[in-house]
This record gives structure tokens, sequence and C-alpha cells, in this order.
């Protein structure tokens, strides 16, 4: 997903017609709804090395901490091989050229110091590999926030269901 | 030879919010009505509104929860030509757009119906606020809308509400600061039920109001409206009947209405003595424009050529504020029905502006099972993370929604070389932006960034450099209007051209207002079916 879409999805939350449109423009395939299964999912995408630096950079982004598991554990790999292998063909070269800037920049240091290098410029990327951080950071974050572990361990979400009352929050005073 | 094909009373293309009132008040008033609709029906039970993410092959991002209520090509089946950052928002489904909205219904006010009279711009309405009054009252009576009257002129108010939302702590603080500007928090108004209504079952506060629900405690035509139209016996409900034209008899007038059965590919007719389109701002347009004859040869009841023309809608922006003191605190279910509160118009309270029109802004939660700050929070790790929790219950996500004006150069065409999956020519939107909706935009997006000063909060926006729509509120293309030659239809949606002939959904629209379209399209459908039944009695129809 691109920044600006992923920004233009926060603006736009409140009006799913046009988070529709941006999806039917971004995305290829819509598929039916079907369970995920982490377990026996194979890469259709990713190299084995590949799929291996996106999980470690994944979880430099939202890393395991006291509070619940992170990135590795909710298999944000698996989710941004299987988002990119169902991408088009624009996206798949993004992806592919990204981790290769990163895996160049990793070698000279460290997968958490060319981490912290590019994320230094997150707010005005000017190179192919800043560029490239905010579209594997949104990746990571829809992976994660969108897991059983984001979702319960690390929010503790307690909605989706079905209340005689809405309960919120006491009022105001 | 004569046609052997059984003739209905009426036939109705579309079954959304326009088509489903139709269909009910004909069929119980006694005529044979037969509704052609191009997608097919999913019941509830189907809708995918309470799935998990993870239970998804996308995590529900691609639309996935959406797609089933746009059916067949529908998607892809139009294009935008010379146009600014605009999108129709077109669905194929048994029920059209009401099982998949978020419920807003507002009155237009009187001066909507004036901008003419008032400002100098666009036109007035050929109706006023006091004629459609009536009908907005049974409307509200009929299908179920939870809020209050305010006593605002803005926005006036029914005597026949269900009790409002409760408000969540952050809409409170919202109240609290917006107080001395001088800018009213009130209860939304919603098509949603707050109580058992008319053999449905409340709102359960789940938070899914736009991915369908499964309850059917919103108002949806599918569930409360075509079940009724079933109930007289008089109705028959053609699925899956992508109408392709109207066919006319030697006088000009509408006498069948050709169609597709999208399972077998064939081509069928249903003859029927009235034709009402409800197909919605884009379709209706593209069935009259596509229905050209020796006595219509510009497209049915466009001789003047104005059918597809002013095409208008919404300026659609968003903007997420996370409230300061909120922050931390324990997680809460804060689903609840999407919107609790809102804010009508305000600009015209203040003095004089150099813009005609105004805004109003619905106070959505948009993060039930998903942290939008995530996607906007610069920054990672530990921290990010941490941070990203202790956010989450301060969100106040405003959806702010600016009158667009309605223009003769806006517009919708056909263009026979490019074809949907069924050979009908497919809409081409060709709209720009005014100057007045780009003031509006910019007004718009300023004042809501003073208030989240003043609510001391967080602000994630993207307002980007232009503004854009229509937010899924287009309208206007085949307008009711006084004068045969700038209008289409008369009061009563009845084509100036084609006595049997009527439009009732927002295409009829002579000019837009800031406010959500739908309840007014209801009214105006209510008061089209009186004016048929009344008009069949005295045989003129």
């Amino acid at each position: 997903m691109e920044r600006r879409t992923a920004l233009r999805i926060i603006a736009l939350g409140a009006m799913t017609p046009q988070l529709e449109a941006l999806g039917a423009a971004t995305h290829c395939a819509m598929q039916e709804g079907t369970a995920w299964m982490p377990a026996d999912y194979k890469l259709q995408f990713f190299t084995p090395a590949e799929n291996e630096l996106v999980d470690q950079l994944s979880e430099i982004i939202i890393p395991a901490d006291a509070h619940s598991p992170g990135a590795h554990a909710a298999k944000v790999s698996l989710f941004a091989d299987l988002m990119v292998a169902t991408s088009s063909d624009a996206v798949k070269a993004q992806w592919r050229n990204g981790l290769h800037l990163f895996q160049e920049a990793a070698a000279k240091s460290s997968p958490a110091t060319a981490i912290a290098e590019v994320a230094a410029h997150e707010q005005h990327p000017t190179s192919d590999l800043e560029r490239f951080f905010i579209v594997l950071k949104v990746m990571t974050v829809n992976g994660y926030y969108t897991s059983e572990i984001g979702i319960h361990q690390d929010l503790e979400y307690i909605g989706n269901t079905y209340l005689d009352v809405f309960p919120g929050y006491p009022p105001l005073v | 030879m004569a046609s052997t094909l059984k003739e209905y009373d009426v036939c109705i293309v579309g079954s959304g919010a326009a088509g489903g009132v139709m269909a009910k008040e004909l069929s119980e008033g006694g005529a044979q009505v037969v509704l052609l609709e191009g997608g097919k029906r999913v019941d509830p039970s189907q809708f995918l509104s309470h799935k998990w993410p993870y239970e998804l092959q996308f995590r529900g991002l691609r639309n996935e929860k959406q797609a089933m209520f746009y059916q067949g090509d529908v998607r892809e089946s139009i294009r935008y030509e010379d146009s600014d950052n605009v999108s129709a928002d077109r669905m194929r489904v048994v029920g059209g757009r009401t099982v998949h909205w978020n419920a807003v219904t507002l009155r237009y006010a009187a001066r909507d119906f004036r901008e003419w009279s008032l400002a100098g711009v666009e036109e007035d309405w050929p109706l006023s606020y006091e004629e459609l009054a009536p009908y907005y009252e049974r409307i509200e009576a009929m299908i179920g809308v939870c809020g209050q009257d305010d006593g605002l002129e803005i926005l006036p108010g029914g005597s026949h509400y269900l009790p409002p939302l409760p408000w969540r702590r952050s809409e409170r603080i919202l109240q609290r600061a917006t107080k001395p500007m001088g800018i009213p928090v009130i209860p939304v108004r919603k098509a949603l039920l707050t109580k058992p209504f008319d053999g449905r079952p409340p709102c359960h506060y789940c938070g899914h109001c736009m991915s369908g629900c499964d309850v059917s405690a919103i108002f949806s035509s599918a569930t409360a409206m075509i079940p009724k139209a079933q109930a007289t016996g008089n109705f028959t409900l053609r699925q899956n009947a992508l109408a392709r034209e109207i066919l006319v008899n030697d006088e000009g007038q509408a006498r069948a209405v050709s169609f597709i059965d999208t399972t077998t590919g064939k081509e069928e007719q249903v003859r029927a003595k009235i034709v009402v389109l409800c197909a919605a701002t884009v379709e209706s347009a593209r069935l009259l424009l596509n229905s050209r004859s020796p006595k219509h040869p510009n497209g049915l009841a466009n001789s003047q050529d104005v059918v597809g023309r002013y095409l208008s809608g919404h300026v659609g922006n968003g903007v997420n504020a996370y409230v300061k003191e909120l922050e931390g605190l324990k997680p809460s279910n804060l689903d609840g029905a999407t919107d609790h509160v809102f804010i009508p118009r305000y600009n015209h309270l203040l003095p004089k502006t150099n813009y005609v029109g105004g805004w109003d802004i619905q106070i959505n939660l948009t993060n039930y099972m998903f942290p939008r700050q995530a996607l906007g929070l610069p920054g990672y790790g530990t921290e990010f993370k941490s941070q990203v929790r202790r956010m989450e219950p301060g969100l106040l996500s405003f959806g702010i929604f600016c009158k667009v004006m309605a223009r003769r150069e806006n517009r919708v065409t056909v263009d026979p070389h490019r074809v949907d999956a069924h050979g009908i020519p497919i809409p081409v939107m060709h709209f720009r932006f005014g100057e007045n909706d780009t003031a509006l935009w910019r007004e718009s997006n300023q004042s809501v960034q003073e208030i989240c000063e003043k609510v001391n909060s967080r602000v994630f926006t993207d307002a980007g450099e232009k503004p854009s729509g229509f937010a899924s509120h287009e309208v206007g293309t085949v307008r009711m209007g006084t004068n045969p030659k700038t209008s289409v239809l008369n009061s009563y949606c009845q084509a100036h051209e084609v006595k049997n002939l009527f439009v009732t959904d927002g295409s009829t629209f002579t000019t837009s207002s800031e406010k959500n379209p739908t309840l007014t399209i209801m009214a105006l459908s209510l008061r089209t079916s009186e004016f048929i039944k009344d008009q069949r009695k005295k045989g003129l129809l």
C-alpha cells in the first residue's frame, strides 16, 4: 500500500465509498472471505531470505515487549507475502527492490541500524529506501493489528459483539 | 401483432431507498408492480460484518466485507474523463445502497430548496420544504429514525423519533469544546433502531453499520420495504435483471423496459403502463440516455439536452483527532453505532462569507477492530506500539460533507463504443469542482482544525491539495424544475416530455445541500407514489 493511500485511508475512514474506490484502484483481486491459515501457508512471492528479512524488520517496527508479542509472533511476513503476491507487478517490483536496498543497508551495519537511519526521515522521505520504509511500516501495521495477537493481546479489544446496552466509558463529569 | 407479455401497471427500476418506498406504496395501493433489480438478494445471515479480520483472507482489506454488494461488473463499468478526484458509488444488490450505509437521515431545510431566491445561484426547487414536510414526517415514522428535534432552522425536526443514541465520553468533550465557539453538537439522526420497531430488533452496538447490519436494526429496503410489497400479492421482484433501455410507443410514451437477465445473458422485456426509475443518479441518467428512439433521438425525455447534466454531490473530507485527556484509559467497548453525535451546518451563523452553502460534520468512531492512528503516527518500536495503544480510547473521526454547486457542464454521458459485460453502453463521468466548491472545502478544513485545537487533540489529516467527492452522495442529472428547458422532471418527479415516466432517486435533486440525500429521496418517492395513485384513480395515467 502506498504511503499516500494509507494516509487517505486515515483521513477518509469515515467515508467508506472512497475507501472502496481506493481499494479497487490499488488492489487487483477480490475474493470471498476465507479463514487464513498461517500454519499451512507457503510463500508465494518472497524468497526464504526475503521472508526472513521482512520478519526481522517487522519485528523491529512492532517488537514483542512486556505487554504483548510482536510482529514476528503475529507472522506479519507471511501476511505481507500474501498481499504482495496478489498485487500488481508494480507493487511486486517495489517490494523486490525495496528489500534489496534494505538487505544492502543492513549488511553495512545491522537491520536495527538500517531501520533507525531511514525512520529518521519518515516525515520527508527522499530516497527509494526511505520511501520503502513507509511501505514496509504500513504493511506491518496492517498485518499486526489485524492479527489475533494485535487485536486481542495488544489492543485488548473487547468489541465486535452483541450488546443490550452501550457501555462506553462513564460519562464526563 | 399485439404482445402476449403481461402488462403491469408499474415497472420500477432499482430497489434502493427510492425503489423500496415506491414498491411498497404502489403495491399496497393495489397496483400490479414489477421491480427490476440488477443484483440479487443477499440474506443478512451471509453478511461478513462480524467476522474478525484474521478470519478473512485479506484481513478485511480490499473491500472484502462489502464485495458481495457490488455484484457483476458494476465497479468496472464506468469511466471518468476530464474529471477531478470524484467517484460514484454504484451498487448492485436487492436493497441498493440501503444494505450498506451509515443511515444518517436529515431533512433539507427550507433554505436548501431556494438557492436562487436567497443567494442568486443555481435554481430553486419546484417544491418547498412545507410541501415536502408531511412526507418527511411519514417516512421517519415508517422506517424508524433515532434522534430528536433540536429546534434548529437549519435542520428541521419531526415528531416520530426513537430515543437518541447514548454519547461517548469523547463526544461530550467535543461538545464542551465547541459550545463556546457557537457550534452545536447534537444527537445524530439515523435510520437505526434504539428499541424494537416494526418487527425489527434494536441496535446491538457492534459498529459495523457500513458492512451490512446482520439483524436489520438499520433500515434497509431489502428487509423493511420489499417484504411488505411482496406480502400484498401485487408485487413481482425480478432479480439479476439489468435494465438496458426504456421502450416507447408511437406516441413516444413509455411502454416497456428491456433488460438483461444476467444469469442467462438473454434480453427480455417487461411491459408496463408506468415506468418509475429508482436506479440512482448515474444509472438513471445512463438508462435514459441509452433509450434512444425516433421519437427521442437524444435519449428519453432529453430533447433539451438536460439529462445527465448538473451532476453534483458532496465534497467529502475526513480528519481523525485523538483527545489527549482520554489517552491511556483502560480499553472499553466503544464500537456503538458508528456515529452517535452530529454537527449540523453552522457557517450560516458566521459573519457574511464569500461563498454559498455550507458543510456539516458526522462524528464517527471508525477504529473498531483497527487502530487507524497506527497508520499516521510516526516512529517505530516499543514506544510506537505503546502510543498506539494509549491513543485508542480518544478517537474523534470527523466526516465532513460540503455542498457542491450544480453546474450544467458537470455531467454523465454514455458512449456507445464502450459497453459493459452485457453490451450496454457504460456511463462516463465528466466533473470539475468549481470555485465555490473549493472555497467550501478550504473553509471547512480550517474550521475543523480549529475545533480540534479546542478539543486538545492529536490530529491526523490529509486534506490534499484539492477537494474530492462524492462520498456516495451524488445527485442531479435528471433534475426537477419548473422550466422544461432546464429540467427533466416536474415537482412530482414526472418527466415533462413523457407523462408516464417518473424518476424518484437522487438524480432528481435540483440542487444539493450539505445534508445526506437519502431521507429526501425517500420523501420524494413517497410523494410521487401518492401522485401516481391519484392520477391512476382519475384515469390520467
